[in-house]
């Protein structure tokens, strides 16, 4: 086991990893960019060190000052927490060539699925299904109207260098698809440098499901079931829940035992999540892979009452899983509200200020995973991320119970949140019934679903 | 610039009298008399004070002050820098805790940084409290780490000094040219601190005479901390005396 790890991060997920090390023993050392020297996990740890000024670039982002800070504390694991540094790659590699170890999959890992493209290929070719789309990449407009009418319309053209919707468009007709293609190519060569176009199927009206996996060293994986964010702002979860309403027991099962398989067969390790996009008829379609602990981890933590941060810690020290899938039992429902400093009444702009008053709930299956404090200053700097909210029960309906209690007794003052967004929520219809659908909150409109909320 | 802190070269009056001048300047000195006098000042923090300078550094003393024939030389240290920049996080408090035994620093191992206990205005409680206890036995203000001046350490500390800081988180060297009393320049070369085998250079942050060291060589240091002091006074008081005899 490690003696001492760097936790190269910020917020609420330092936090998370310095309990965690605190649990097993294990000293730890939070690195802070200037602009967090007040931040609450650099005033709870046992050491902390500052790295580099409020730009990120120079701090939590750069490499050898992260590496720099883990060699002269004498650690010898770094921690990268989420966002930032945890899937580089080549990050993985230079700790490893500094004889430390990145607590994450090994960098042979990380590189094998760093590519979306080649991986949904990898993991399609190990019985997950993908979403149908183009034999690879679009040669000319000719090839792209051959293989758009195979695979059928409406259909997503898509940059193969892309993200973030860049260069991405719907399609409902040949006709469409021809004139939409030179555009494309040229969005697509502005963004990312590179034109190249391949089609998807256009799923309408589906849901974000993803697969908790934890896979040793040795090879023996489990997965930690599912979890449903689809309830998205602008492609961003703000509220997570398991199980997914949108699937029965068995379909829920499928989903994960085969997504386990798949991973494991890859040669994945160490924790993960696959992400997937479940149709109206529960057919679901591998995404992406996630190689990181993820903002909303407790949601299966809660479910299934494993640690997954010192699992995360213990698979990347080279110790066996040490349980089996059996031995993992989800219980009741879950749900996680991400509180951010942004105002839902004014396009959900983000906020900094100071936190006059802070007062976490509690009660029984109440979770509250954050770093604020009365008097804490939000530093404008970094996302906009102020804490998590979990909450626990039995059932889904005694969740949101739970949750409508818990959300009014969470005060933070000094700052505009989105709590009001999580209580028009949990008094709709779509939420209540479990019919949320990732383009729901932005189709409906958040200023809707306030005014609904206000109104009952 | 607050007077108790410049460093002052003055003839006193005692030497003046002796060598039978009068005292002060007055419009009957000669400019031979002048120019002689500018030459000494040039000199005196030429030579002089550099060397005063370091002595006052190393020795933890509020004032040195010498005389060298008619003139006497009094280098004075801010009232609140003497605990101020060693306070540092150097003075973290023991984190030793039950339950926690081994968490004391590898030997060479990382000093420099800060502990996440040590608030800043810990100091400045503490000197408030010192001088507000009027029913302590006398002398508890003066041996308040504040010193005399009392005051909290909240205030801008010292305009009359610079601080070269680390620019990296990583192991710091001195550049052996740019030992205590030189003097240098802005965006001189002070170090270096090294990155994974790449030196970041530590420059002077103002035009002055190098001071104190705050870290030892080798010694791993974060971003952002202090490592050398420039005293600026010395200097501006020896750029004055230049400029003062070339006019």
């Amino acid at each position: 086991m490690f003696h001492k790890i760097l936790i190269a991060n910020r917020g609420e997920i330092a936090l998370r990893v310095l309990r965690a090390c605190r649990t097993l023993g294990i000293e730890a050392v939070v690195a802070y960019s200037e602009a967090d020297r007040e931040s609450l996990p650099v005033q709870l740890a046992d050491e902390a060190i500052c790295i580099g000024p409020a730009d990120a670039r120079r701090s939590y982002l750069s490499a050898p000052a992260v590496i720099s800070a883990a060699i002269v504390t004498g650690c010898d694991a770094i921690h990268p927490g989420y966002g930032f540094l945890s899937e580089d790659e080549g990050f993985a590699e230079v700790v490893r060539a500094h004889d430390l170890t990145f607590i994450g999959p090994p960098a042979n890992v990380l590189d094998r699925f760093s590519n979306k493209e080649s991986t949904r290929r990898l993991l399609g070719s190990l019985g997950l299904p993908t979403i149908p789309g183009s034999n690879g990449i679009l040669r000319d407009d000719a090839h792209a109207l051959e293989e758009g009418e195979r695979v059928g319309y409406p259909l997503l053209i898509k940059p193969a260098a892309g993200g973030g919707g860049k260069g991405m468009r719907m399609v409902r007709t040949p006709r469409e698809l021809e004139a939409s293609l030179n555009v494309c190519r040229s969005e697509a060569r502005s963004a990312f440098g590179d034109d190249s176009l391949y089609l998807e199927k256009w799923l309408d009206e589906t849901r974000h499901v993803e697969v908790q996996v934890a896979v040793d060293h040795y090879g023996r994986g489990i997965h930690l079931g599912e979890r449903d964010c689809s309830v998205q702002r602008r492609h961003q979860k703000i509220l997570e829940e398991g199980p997914t309403p949108a699937l029965s027991p068995e379909a829920r099962n499928d989903l994960c035992t085969r997504a386990v398989r798949a991973v494991v067969s890859a040669g994945y390790e160490n924790v993960g999540t696959l992400e997937f996009l479940v149709d109206r008829d529960g057919n679901f379609y591998f995404i992406e892979i996630n190689c990181r602990i993820q903002v909303e981890h407790p949601v299966t933590e809660m479910l299934t009452g494993i640690d997954l941060v010192t699992t995360q810690i213990r698979i990347a020290a080279g110790e066996p899983l040490g349980y089996s899938q059996a031995d993992v039992v989800t219980r009741g429902h879950a749900i996680e509200f991400r509180i951010n400093a942004e105002d839902p009444a004014r396009e959900f702009r983000p906020a900094a200020g100071v936190v006059e008053r802070y007062l976490a709930p509690g009660g029984p299956g109440v979770r509250m995973d954050s770093h604020l404090y009365a008097g804490y200053e939000v530093p404008p700097f970094y996302d906009s991320l102020l804490g998590k909210l979990i909450v626990w029960a039995p059932t889904r309906q005694a969740a949101i119970e739970r949750s409508q209690v818990a959300l009014g007794e969470l005060i933070v003052d000094g700052l505009v949140t989105n709590i009001p967004i999580h209580q028009a929520l949990l008094a709709s219809e779509a939420f209540l019934e479990g019919r949320m659908t990732t383009n729901l909150l932005d189709r409906v409109g958040s200023s809707a679903f306030l005014a609904a909320a206000a109104r009952s | 610039m607050p007077a108790d802190r410049r460093p002052s070269a003055q003839r006193s009056g005692r030497a003046a009298a002796r060598g039978g001048e009068p005292a002060g300047s007055s419009p009957e000195r000669s400019v031979a008399d002048r120019a002689a006098d500018h030459a000494a000042i040039d000199r005196l923090a030429d030579e002089l004070l550099p060397a005063l300078i370091a002595k006052l550094s190393a020795s933890g003393l509020g004032e040195i002050e010498v005389g060298e024939g008619p003139w006497t030389v009094r280098v004075r240290r801010p009232a609140d820098a003497a605990g101020q920049h060693n306070r540092r996080s150097t003075d973290r408090p023991s984190r030793a805790q039950p339950g926690h035994a081994g968490h004391g620093h590898p030997p060479g191992g990382f000093e420099g940084h800060r502990s996440a206990r040590e608030t800043r205005p810990v100091a400045g409680a503490g000197a408030a409290q010192a001088s507000s206890n009027g029913s302590g036995p006398a002398g508890t203000t003066g041996a308040a780490p504040a010193g005399r001046g009392g005051r909290g350490t909240g205030t801008d500390p010292d305009a009359h000094r610079a601080i070269a800081t680390s620019p990296a988180v990583g192991i710091f060297q001195p550049r052996a040219e740019a030992k205590t009393g030189t003097r240098v320049r802005s965006g001189d070369r002070l170090g270096a601190v090294d990155v994974l085998g790449v030196p970041q250079e530590v420059v002077a942050p103002a035009d002055g005479i190098v001071g104190a060291s705050l870290v030892e060589p080798g010694q791993a240091v974060e971003y952002g901390q202090e490592l050398i002091v420039i005293e600026l006074a010395a200097a501006r008081a020896a750029e004055r005396a230049g400029e003062a005899s070339e006019a």
